[in-house]
């Protein structure tokens, strides 16, 4: 794969939209993040309220109704907030340490490692995060800490290669080959040539990998492999729903509503700081 | 280009056999054991060990592996621990299902993508090309599973004109049939990828809009058709082969969730029945086979912008790899 | 159902049932106008088959498919628990009770074409106590001593020690061709239909066999269909993909078949228990105090009320209504939180504990230890839930017994003997009990064997062995056109040659 598959995606909202990108993201994104930071201190009602009566419809007590178990949907929603962030951030944080790392070692290494490192990234990228995710249930059971760590693990492979390329691109450079020549010391070559250029454009990344992250987080809990019980993530309120889908609509469709509500917002925002980046990007046709 | 070729072949074989070996060690550190598959309750510490033996895991590992390497260099994937059916025979049998649904879904998803994505970005100042990118941004985000619920309500329970999901018992002996089968999950994973694909395709078209050498082709008097068809297409379509070659290697094993949520018996749900009973011959099959498979889309993938682009063929690709 | 009825009338009940069940009265559905003896039925089950064979770890769903369909036993299974004679005709017991006479019916063929021969039979049953025998039932022939097979229509059986049961466990015995190869992913049985084609994780094919020695089956053909989610299974049946559902685990769709004059819903009988199972080895689980009050702090009724609606039945000990030896027992350790509050505090733990319960990632058991956390934070309680699959249950918890509490669901008629076994997963260690169960299965006549099995199970019940949540329900869906379907499922079995369509 080359490197301008990375690259191109960096373009394309660089132009109009630009500051409403960014407004509208942060809006949308806010908006959960503002509920999940609620759900902290407050929420309708406790988690393990099981008082509502089964499936019962909106009314002014449940503003959204009640799952099976007679719990509010309301209340699951926020806590669901809570879980798609709290995985979603703790993936990339992972996925960002050991993507750079990887990705660094990539780009100093001799041409041989280079390329087994290059073709192991392929094809882990084609290996869906979620059999990296069962194998990982099946070997600790499923928890938060599982399904962090399967994500990150997941978007590590993609950030490495995305780094691999860019810290390749910077040793090209005329005045870091004269930098290497004359024995500067590679952790300071690092320090100051290659991360101060390749940061933009990572950060940018890693925000498009939180909304893959949020994604995955989803699906994951829709097999059953995602956060257990009592605590339950959006993607296994729609699991559940889905038995319920024509006689209670609304617990299949406010998950997936906030879902991508949270996804758009984040992956606007990272176009919106692509833009604020990296100017030169900004053209006008 | 022999050269290319060869040097290409031999990387293959070698990344086939280490990924063996890497398979093989991985499934056995993982803790879980198989013979749990074929237990229920009431079974005996005396029934659990014959389990064990039964199916072998109860030999040196060394042992295990030797005969393991032994089944692979002679094509053989050796039988279920589980169902005790040959490995080999069963991916074939998913394939007949996986293969057809990964094509149609990627075929269906350039045919909607390389339209739009080439509006989104010649229009993009006009109404339509921001709602374009609005409505793919959209995608982006969509739950895959979701999707499928949604259109499964939509177009089987509600509409009455598409099965809700399931594979003909006699798979493609009635194509039609089998096809009918296909059409919901085909879309699902369509528009899902479109979603990624129009974005690149924007992007790319706008690069070559922006470029130099179509202005220069434009000022020499060339009309802006017969410009883009000469200089444009080629130019654009290098980057974007190249994200084809990643979705259609990730969507021949990330199809998963749409064959769970419309219960079709591909490789992505033979692999995880596999994983959920630790069926370690049928894991090492769909993941050694989808190996190569990944290996090969990528070559391929490779070839095709060598093809299109004779700047790749110069001894030093430089950057691209 | 109604479950006082059954508690009074047991016996005159499990009558009707037995002589319901020769007719098609007991089948759900009723036969209109013409059917077509060439139909393809198209079943819908969430139980695929492992592999093919029941003594290597085919699981439930080869006894779904399988059994009565493709094998045959000795004997037959009727829904009310009887036996009734299958392949044998006959049978003669000595005074001792050690040696069993079997006779064997003649002009049965194998699917092979091979007749049957006594041969068969004791390759049959020897296959079950096999050393790699994976067979559920092995523990229950642990009695067989011999068997011998004077001439080809005759099997004698002689055991070490009487065994009530023995005849009821053949009835769990298939009858193989002992010629035959590959068991596991072929067949060779003399039931009424032949396996066709199977792929797995997907569909099993059934066609009818044209040599069958008894009454031909009504349809052609029969198509089982796989699922692995329940709201699939439904969407299928309602798109008309598959024409009845096995064992409806999604009562919340329920509904839709409900109000549609198109479908059939079937309450039938189950013997599948939810259980909350302690280890009654370790503290705090070790104190029966302490397990009476969880038993009582769990509002069972409202807990089997969401997940299953108005299905379902509450038992209060292991055994459910279609035992023989089945009681009322739910008010032993009735619903009563100050009850439990009472009981805790006389255990040692006014402000209760915490504790870990480990519960399979499969529905319903997520959802039950939601419902159980909730309950027992009332009582000061906190539940830890810590959710395993499959196989770390069987390691963890089934061979390592490293676990304080879980929940489980057990499939299986007459399982209430499993009490009297201290070794096993549960660890409930009561002597008295073990004796019980010894002596039951000694018994010389089935009303002494019922009144030892009864005292078992009030004494468990007394012990809060472990908390028996509730009992399944056994729902069947099934499209209008069809007729003749079983509609109860007990030990999984799902006979399909009676099933019209027209």
């Amino acid at each position: 794969m080359t490197s301008a598959a990375i690259e191109t995606p960096q373009r394309v909202t660089a132009r109009r939209r630009r500051p409403v990108t960014l407004v509208v993201g942060c809006v949308l994104a806010g908006l959960i993040v503002v509920v999940a930071l609620l759900s902290l201190f407050w929420l309708p009602y406790s988690t393990s309220d099981l008082s509502g009566g089964r499936l019962a419809g909106p009314s002014a007590a449940h503003l959204l109704g009640t799952d099976k178990l007679g719990r509010d949907l309301l209340t699951q929603l926020m806590v669901g907030a809570r879980i798609a962030l709290e995985v979603g951030c703790g993936a990339v944080v992972l996925g960002g340490i050991l993507g750079v790392a990887a990705g660094l070692a990539a780009g100093f290494a001799t041409r041989w490692l280079d390329d087994t490192i290059a073709a192991t990234l392929d094809i882990l990228i084609a290996f869906p995060v979620l059999l990296l995710a069962m194998l990982l249930v099946a070997a600790r059971g499923a928890s938060l800490a599982t399904a962090i760590v399967a994500i990150g693990l997941g978007s590590a492979a993609i950030v490495a290669r995305l780094t691999r390329v860019l810290v390749k691109r910077i040793l090209g450079q005329d005045y870091v080959t004269a930098a290497r020549t004359s024995g500067t010391s590679w952790p300071r070559i690092v320090a100051e040539h290659v991360l101060p250029n390749i940061w933009p454009t990572l950060v940018v990344n890693l925000a498009l990998q939180l909304g893959v992250a949020v994604l995955a987080e989803a699906s994951l809990s829709y097999l059953g492999l995602g956060t257990p019980p009592p605590n339950e993530s959006w993607g296994r309120m729609l699991q559940e729903a889905q038995a319920t889908v024509l006689t209670a609509p609304l617990g299949a469709i406010a998950p997936g509503v906030l879902l991508i509500m949270l996804v758009v917002g984040v992956n606007l925002i990272a176009d919106g700081l692509r833009d604020v980046a990296d100017p030169t990007r900004r053209r006008s046709r | 280009m022999l050269h290319y070729l060869l040097r290409r072949v031999a990387f293959l074989i070698v990344t086939l056999f280490l990924a063996t070996v890497v398979l093989f060690l991985l499934l056995r550190l993982l803790p879980g054991d198989p013979a749990n598959s074929l237990l229920s309750v009431g079974a005996t510490p005396q029934q659990i060990a014959a389990a064990r033996h039964e199916i072998g895991t109860d030999r040196p590992l060394p042992q295990q592996f030797v005969t393991w390497l032994g089944q692979v260099a002679t094509l053989n994937l050796g039988h279920s621990f589980v169902s005790t059916l040959p490995v080999g025979s069963q991916i074939t049998s998913r394939l007949v299902v996986t293969v057809p649904l990964t094509l149609l879904a990627f075929a269906l998803a350039i045919v909607i993508s390389v339209p739009v994505g080439f509006l989104a970005a010649y229009k993009s100042r006009r109404w339509y090309g921001a709602v374009l990118g609005g409505v793919s941004q959209l995608g982006l985000a969509v739950p895959v599973f979701w999707l499928g619920m949604l259109l499964v309500v939509i177009f089987a329970l509600k509409l009455r004109v598409s099965p809700s999901g399931g594979f003909p018992a006699d798979d493609w002996a009635n194509p039609g049939a089998a096809l009918n089968d296909l059409v919901l999950p085909v879309l699902t994973i369509a528009l899902v990828m479109s979603a990624s694909l129009i974005r690149y395709v924007r992007s790319a078209t706008l690069d070559v809009l922006d470029s130099d050498y179509l202005r220069t082709a434009r000022a020499l008097g060339s009309s802006f058709v017969s410009a883009m068809w000469r200089h444009g297409v080629r130019n654009a379509s290098v980057p974007v082969v190249s994200i084809l070659g990643i979705e259609l290697a990730t969507t021949f094993l990330g199809a998963v969730v749409v064959e769970s949520v419309f219960s079709l018996p591909g490789l992505g749900s033979l692999l995880v029945q596999g994983i959920s009973e630790h069926d370690y011959p049928v894991i090492q099959g769909v993941l050694l086979v989808s190996t190569f498979a990944v290996l090969v889309i990528g070559f391929l993938a490779d070839l095709t912008q060598r093809l299109i682009d004779p700047r790749l063929r110069a001894p030093h690709p430089g950057a691209a790899r | 159902m109604n479950k006082k009825a059954v508690a009074l009338f047991g016996a005159a009940m499990a009558t009707v049932l037995a002589l319901a069940a020769c007719g098609t009265n007991a089948n759900g559905g009723s036969s209109t106008g013409g059917t077509d003896t060439n139909a393809t039925i198209n079943v819908g089950s969430l139980y695929e088959p492992q592999n093919l064979d029941d003594t290597a770890g085919g699981g439930q769903g080869v006894t779904e498919a399988l059994n009565g369909n493709v094998y045959e036993s000795l004997f037959k299974l009727n829904d009310d628990g009887s036996v009734s004679n299958l392949l044998a005709t006959g049978y003669q017991v000595s005074s001792d009770g050690l040696t069993y006479t079997i006779h064997l019916r003649t002009g049965v063929k194998f699917h092979s074409g091979k007749a049957l021969t006594s041969a068969d039979v004791k390759y049959s049953i020897q296959k079950v106590l096999a050393p790699n025998s994976q067979s559920a039932r092995k523990s229950s022939f642990t009695a067989v001593k011999d068997i011998t097979t004077p001439d080809d229509s005759t099997v004698v059986v002689t055991l070490t020690s009487r065994s009530i049961s023995f005849v009821y466990n053949l009835s769990y015995v298939w009858i193989f061709n002992d010629q035959a190869k590959n068991l596991t992913t072929s067949e060779d049985g003399t039931g009424p239909y032949q396996v066709g084609t199977w792929k797995r994780g997907s569909t099993l094919t059934l066609k009818r066999f044209a040599g069958y020695w008894g009454t031909p089956a009504t349809n052609a053909e029969v198509v089982f269909h796989y699922f692995t989610d329940a709201t699939a299974l439904n969407n299928a049946l309602l798109t008309n993909a598959v024409d009845v559902v096995t064992s409806e685990q999604s009562p919340d769709a329920l509904s839709q078949f409900t109000s549609n004059k198109n479908y059939k819903v079937n309450n039938g009988h189950s013997t599948t228990k939810l259980l909350l199972a302690f280890n009654d080895r370790v503290a705090p689980f070790n104190n029966t105090l302490v397990r009476k009050a969880i038993t009582s702090a769990i509002d069972n009724k409202k807990l089997l009320q969401s997940i299953w609606g108005n299905y379902g039945t509450l038992i209060g000990s292991m055994v459910p209504p279609t035992d023989p030896w089945y009681e009322d027992l739910t008010n032993v350790n009735p619903y009563n939180v100050s009850l439990a509050k009472q009981e805790l505090t006389q255990a040692g733990y006014p402000n209760g504990f915490t504790f870990t319960l480990d519960t399979p990632n499969y529905d319903p058991h997520p959802t039950a230890a939601t419902f159980i956390k909730a309950e027992l934070a009332k009582v000061g309680i906190t539940v830890n839930i810590n959710i395993i699959t499959a196989d770390q249950w069987y390691t963890k918890v089934y061979q390592n017994h490293d676990f304080v509490a879980t929940m489980q669901e057990h499939v299986n008629d007459r399982d209430v003997v499993w009490y009297g076994d201290p070794t096993f997963y549960w660890g409930y260690n009561n002597p008295q009990v073990t004796e019980w169960v010894k002596q039951a299965e000694q018994s010389t006549t089935t009303a002494q064997q019922t009144a030892l099995l009864k005292k078992v199970n009030e004494q468990i019940a007394k012990d809060a062995a472990s908390d028996w949540l509730y009992l399944y329900p056994q729902i069947v869906v099934a499209n209008t056109d069809l007729s003749g379907y079983p509609i109860n499922g007990l030990n999984s079995q799902f006979y399909v040659y009676d099933i019209k369509k027209s």
